[in-house]
């Protein structure tokens, strides 16, 4: 087909499909994922290799309690400032009233990501208030 | 194309390469959003040993600049412009899995820089094998026009080992591998094993689906059997095997159940194999 319109350019793509070569355009943006790709390698890397074999270490927070429909909510966070994984995380409180415990709870944190931090809650049936609360990490598996 | 061409001309290749960067994108999501939305993925991107994170990223690399050889986003002419396509298509990836990730609440403040680089480079590496075959799977071009020159015998066989990681990367990072592995007795393992051997040359050398090979004559069976489908159900095991090992799945695993589990991987994998040609 011929067209000689001024507006249209002047196709001389043969009809053997064309080796196309690499846009200026297409070049910046494959130097933007060469330079992810490169910097995601040496990320892993120095990871690897600055981070020496540590096990996680995980904290606990209380954050808030709220009273809710289903009882007490004893809101908490934990963080592991570790170097790997905590799995299985279980998370137990328990309600003491003078040196007795009256209550406990558990709750099992799924993961718990190096340097990570994860959230959840403990629920009482009595008022966390009027006695001693204390929330404990109780143990883990690796993944 | 030097820079000195008419401008509209290369506006109408920018145009054609922003239109294949969506179909790419496409792509990776077609490919990536069953591994997007499984929690091993999710998981294995903060737990999975960062060495081998990194080696599984580096090797995409060249893997992408193969299959960019024999499909891939358009035809290319030379080496660079393949490489270019790869790192043009990890990016892609690499923004889809970002991007799905937080709309599924999969990465959220209040966790580590190494927790979600790691979720997003995992999930970039299915993607980008998505974005790169988005051409040849969703391609307006018809058939003829695209078919480049056929593989010789050592790209054939890069493109079986493509094809199985194609397939087999999808379960590899699942629990049921593992789980399928020990539930099977030995006898069931090498019934398996023979099982993929044989699927593998029907499918390649008697189905004959769109892009199999018909049997040359003059070749007999024996020989396409054992230069073609044994040696491609051995790169099978190793394809199966790397992955496996990559995510963890063969750390503390004795060797009978390290090779039962590349079998069961190796099931997939050599249906993806025998399909490569059809697939890629």
């Amino acid at each position: 087909m011929s067209r000689s319109d001024a507006g249209e350019p002047q196709e001389t793509i043969p009809a053997q499909p064309a080796l196309e070569s690499t846009s200026p355009l297409e070049w910046v943006i494959a130097a933007i994922g060469g330079l992810l790709v490169v910097a995601a390698i040496a990320y892993m890397v120095v990871f690897a290799v600055a981070e020496p074999e540590r096990p996680p270490a995980v904290t606990l927070s209380v954050t808030s309690v709220t009273t809710t429909p289903g009882g007490y909510l004893v809101s908490f966070r934990v963080a592991n400032a570790g170097g790997a994984t905590a799995a299985a995380l279980q998370v137990s409180g328990e309600l003491r009233e003078g040196g007795a415990v009256v209550e406990t709870s558990a709750v099992t944190i799924d993961y718990l990501p190096q340097q990570s931090e994860r959230e959840g809650g403990l629920v009482f049936t009595r008022d966390p208030e009027d006695l001693t609360l204390s929330l404990r990490v109780e143990g883990y598996s690796e993944p | 194309m030097s820079t000195a061409i008419a401008s509209p001309r290369a506006f109408k290749a920018d145009a054609a390469f922003l239109r294949g960067l969506g179909r790419a994108f496409a792509g990776a999501l077609i490919f990536a959003l069953p591994m997007l939305m499984t929690m091993e993925m999710w998981q294995l991107g903060f737990y999975m040993d960062p060495l081998r994170l990194a080696l599984l990223l580096a090797l995409t690399v060249p893997t992408l600049v193969g299959l960019s050889r024999f499909g891939g986003l358009r035809p290319t002419a030379r080496l660079r412009d393949d490489v270019a396509d790869a790192l043009v298509v990890l990016l892609v990836a690499a923004l889809a899995a970002a991007v799905t990730l937080y709309i599924f609440g999969i990465l959220t403040p209040g966790m580590s820089a190494r927790e979600i680089i790691g979720k997003i480079v995992l999930q970039t590496v299915p993607g980008s094998f998505g974005a790169m075959l988005a051409r040849s799977q969703l391609g307006g071009e018809p058939e003829g026009e695209r078919e480049k020159d056929p593989p010789t015998y050592w790209g054939e066989l890069f493109l079986m080992g493509a094809g199985a990681l194609f397939l087999s990367f999808n379960m590899a990072p699942t629990e049921e591998m593992v789980l399928i592995a020990y539930k099977m007795s030995a006898w069931q393992s090498a019934a398996l094993a023979l099982v993929s051997l044989g699927l593998m040359h029907a499918f390649v050398y008697t189905l004959n689906f769109r892009g199999g090979s018909a049997r040359p004559d003059h070749i007999p069976a024996w020989s396409l059997f054992a230069r073609f489908t044994l040696v491609g159900y051995a790169i099978v095991l190793g394809v199966s095997l790397f992955s496996l090992w990559v995510f963890g799945r063969t750390d503390g695993d004795s060797l009978k159940e390290i090779l039962s589990a590349s079998i069961v991987l190796g099931f997939p994998g050599a249906i993806g194999a025998a399909s490569a040609r059809l697939l890629l």
